[in-house]
């Protein structure tokens, strides 16, 4: 066994830097519609492959992968959108985004050097793996990039909102035996916190410690929807499109769609014109709290969200409030969902960035809160600064008084059915 | 047949009011801030005991961490009536990324129940401190087995050993897909927070509470169903563990950027009618504009 441990190691280590090359982008659609968070991903990649070719003046591409049925077409959108090259896989049993399927034929066509006859023939001979690749942060992507990156052996970080390439001097423990080396276009990837305070910058590095020398490619991540902005669409980019011919196994085709319902996010922020969210400011006495807060949405006819922190279920509630309100699909922020409603009221929320970037598009944006340092009061229109246990009754007081010009509406359930 | 059913579970800070503490610059204080089950772990016991009750299986338990870990082990089996509980502790699994601790835990999920294989395996759908949800699925993939992730129901074919399970599948800002899939066992399911067991017939309640009150003895004396694993008995090379075996780094810490102040907001102090209901005008005039 350690025989065969130390050739593993010792191979792996005869892979030099040349070996890895482009960065590919995994594209994800579903009913032959490309999710826009794809497209957002596919921008940033080419903005960074851009950069990168110019500091290196190489000639590195941004290659989009793309599985489906039916969706060979997209093709030419994504070229559109800043691929240099697309490699598609079109196949019946590719119409819904089986982990197991998907992650085998993925791994294949990065790891297949005739993946790129026609893309880049000059690297046919040497490539080895992707120098970088990217994901979706989203249910489908967040799973097949960690089963991806388990199957090509290599570093995965999850949730990324910024991305920067450069080189860099490393002192590590482990990865250089605690000596300064030089390593080249690393992908630093920057992911926030679960507070909504930190940075955290993850790097993915190959083991030149001599004890455990491994190389570690590619470098690859899982980005957030809504942290890039797609590249302008334009038609006139021109592009290799590719196609793969997937190989299944006959026993992973057992696995088996059997169905798939499109349903609508029970909490529509889109179809109000206000949004009422709350934070940890509502700790005092959490569920009378959380009621003011439903009696004042319910005058204005508004949707609730809430703070990412919120929806850790920091807070003991009866079952039928916890099951209303702290759920993921409330979360407002970077975390959870952006929104740009009429008006916006930040109520005991005190603004970390990724809350922030979810609401400060919004046209009117109110904050009740009893700290007057807080970082939402930088965003925010009027600042109503009080406890939300004084200032929201003193509110609905004086809405009660007008309650001919706002209509009242029930607020839905948040249920979906059992199987 | 019985199912053989094995629970990956997690010691993480305890987010709630009263355990948790942030310093004052809003970051989460470790030190000061109590561990317990995870609760993503949490309803993955509660999926692993329904499994138990409806189907009949034999459960086994496991967490990688330090020593204390026990505890959140003890959590888990109160939950669950776990047979058999797997600590994987050593110094050298300490600070592993997510593809390090996958390593360890496929490892031991190949050492439970003497050594048979798993027919089905439950995580939770992501820890609440790291926060990845990729080691549930990286533990699958090594052991090869199917994952299924953000499972919300599910139900068992026994005879033909085949899973049927519901799957809550988010696309921020675009869909909601309810999706059934089937696949042989056997599989890993990272279980969707949405999920809750149903008891609905008398038998089934009959057998929940038999196993509970057995979970109940048992948890109190989790000690003699614990094991504790370091890295030679799980005959793990210490070089494809812990930080030598983690592809990534964490690099550096730093404190997000304050946001731009973006608008220069008007105060108003909350005892302020006047200001309140001029902000009213405001809000009805926006509104209805």
């Amino acid at each position: 066994m350690i025989m065969i441990t130390m050739n593993k190691i010792e191979n792996n280590h005869r892979i030099n830097n040349e070996n890895y090359r482009h960065l590919f982008v995994i594209i994800e659609s579903i009913n032959n519609e490309l999710i826009p968070a794809s497209l957002e991903m596919l921008g940033e990649a080419r903005r960074q492959m851009d950069h990168f070719n110019l500091k290196y003046k190489s000639n590195e591409k941004v290659i989009a992968i793309h599985l489906g049925h039916g969706i060979k077409d997209l093709s030419k959108d994504l070229i559109s959108y800043g691929a240099d090259a697309v490699i598609y896989a079109d196949d019946p049993q590719l119409k819904y985004p089986i982990n197991k399927i998907y992650t085998k034929i993925i791994s294949q066509i990065v790891t297949d050097p005739l993946s790129l006859n026609e893309i880049s023939p000059e690297y046919v001979s040497i490539f080895k793996k992707p120098r970088y690749m990217f994901f979706l942060a989203d249910s489908i992507g967040r799973h097949l990039s960690s089963t991806v990156l388990a199957e090509l052996d290599s570093g995965l970080a999850s949730d990324i909102n910024k991305l920067v390439i450069s080189d860099l001097d490393i002192k590590h423990q482990h990865k250089t035996k605690g000596e300064s080396i030089p390593y080249q276009k690393v992908l630093e990837m920057y992911r926030p916190d679960f507070s909504g305070f930190l940075w955290t910058t993850i790097l993915c590095l190959d083991n030149k410690n001599p004890e455990i020398a491994k190389e570690f490619h590619p470098q690859a991540c899982s980005i957030i929807p809504g942290a890039f902005q797609p590249c302008v669409k334009d038609t006139k980019r021109t592009g290799v499109i590719s196609q793969f011919s997937p190989q299944f196994n006959e026993q992973d085709l057992k696995i088996k769609v059997l169905k798939q319902e499109l349903v609508k996010n029970p909490v529509q922020f889109e179809n109000y014109k206000i949004i009422v969210s709350f934070g940890r400011g509502i700790k005092e006495d959490p569920e009378a709290n959380i009621k003011l807060v439903e009696k004042l949405a319910k005058i204005l006819d508004a949707e609730i969200g809430i703070s990412l922190p919120i929806s850790k279920k920091i807070f003991h509630l009866s079952e039928k409030y916890d099951s209303i309100y702290i759920t993921p699909n409330r979360v407002v922020g970077t975390s959870g969902r952006k929104v740009t409603p009429v008006i916006y009221i930040a109520i005991g929320i005190s603004g970390a960035t990724q809350h922030l970037d979810g609401m400060k598009d919004s046209d009117f944006i109110i904050a009740i809160n009893p700290d007057e340092n807080s970082p939402i009061k930088d965003v925010c229109d009027v600042f109503i600064k009080g406890r939300m246990e004084d200032v929201i009754p003193a509110i609905i007081e004086e809405l009660s008084k007008r309650s001919g010009q706002l209509k009242e509406k029930e607020i839905q359930v948040n249920t979906y059915g059992k199987l | 047949l019985t199912l053989n059913i094995a629970v990956l579970v997690k010691l993480e800070p305890d987010f709630s009011e009263g355990s948790v503490s942030y310093n004052p610059d809003g970051t989460l204080n470790r030190a000061e801030t109590k561990s317990k089950l995870g609760a993503h772990s949490a309803i993955a016991s509660l999926a692993a005991f329904y499994t138990k009750v409806k189907y009949g299986g034999y459960i086994s338990v496991s967490s990688m961490g330090p020593p204390m870990a026990e505890i959140a082990l003890q959590e888990a089996q109160l939950i669950c009536d776990a047979d058999e509980l797997h600590l994987y502790s050593d110094r050298l699994f300490a600070s592993a990324d997510t593809l390090a601790t996958a390593e360890v835990l496929q490892q031991g999920i190949k050492k439970m129940n003497t050594g048979k294989e798993m027919d089905i395996v439950f995580s939770g759908h992501r820890a609440s401190d790291g926060e990845t949800g990729q080691t549930g699925p990286q533990t699958a993939w090594k052991l090869g087995f199917t994952f299924l992730g953000n499972v919300i129901d599910f139900s068992m074919d026994l005879n033909n050993k085949v899973i049927r399970a519901k799957r809550l599948v988010a696309l921020p800002g675009f869909y909601d897909i309810v999706e059934e899939i089937q696949a042989p066992l056997p599989v890993f399911i990272a279980i969707d927070p949405l999920y809750k067991p149903i008891f609905d017939t008398i038998s089934l309640r009959l057998t929940s509470s038999r196993y509970l009150k057995e979970a109940k003895e048992r948890a109190e004396n989790y000690k003699t169903y614990l094991k504790v694993l370091d890295h030679k008995k799980l005959d793990l090379d210490p070089r494809f563990v812990g930080l030598p075996g983690s592809p990534t780094i964490v690099h550096k810490v730093e404190k997000i950027p304050k946001a731009r102040t973006t608008r220069t907001a008007e105060l108003i102090e909350g005892y302020d009618r006047e200001g309140i209901k001029n902000t009213i005008t405001k809000i009805l005039q926006l509104v209805q504009k």
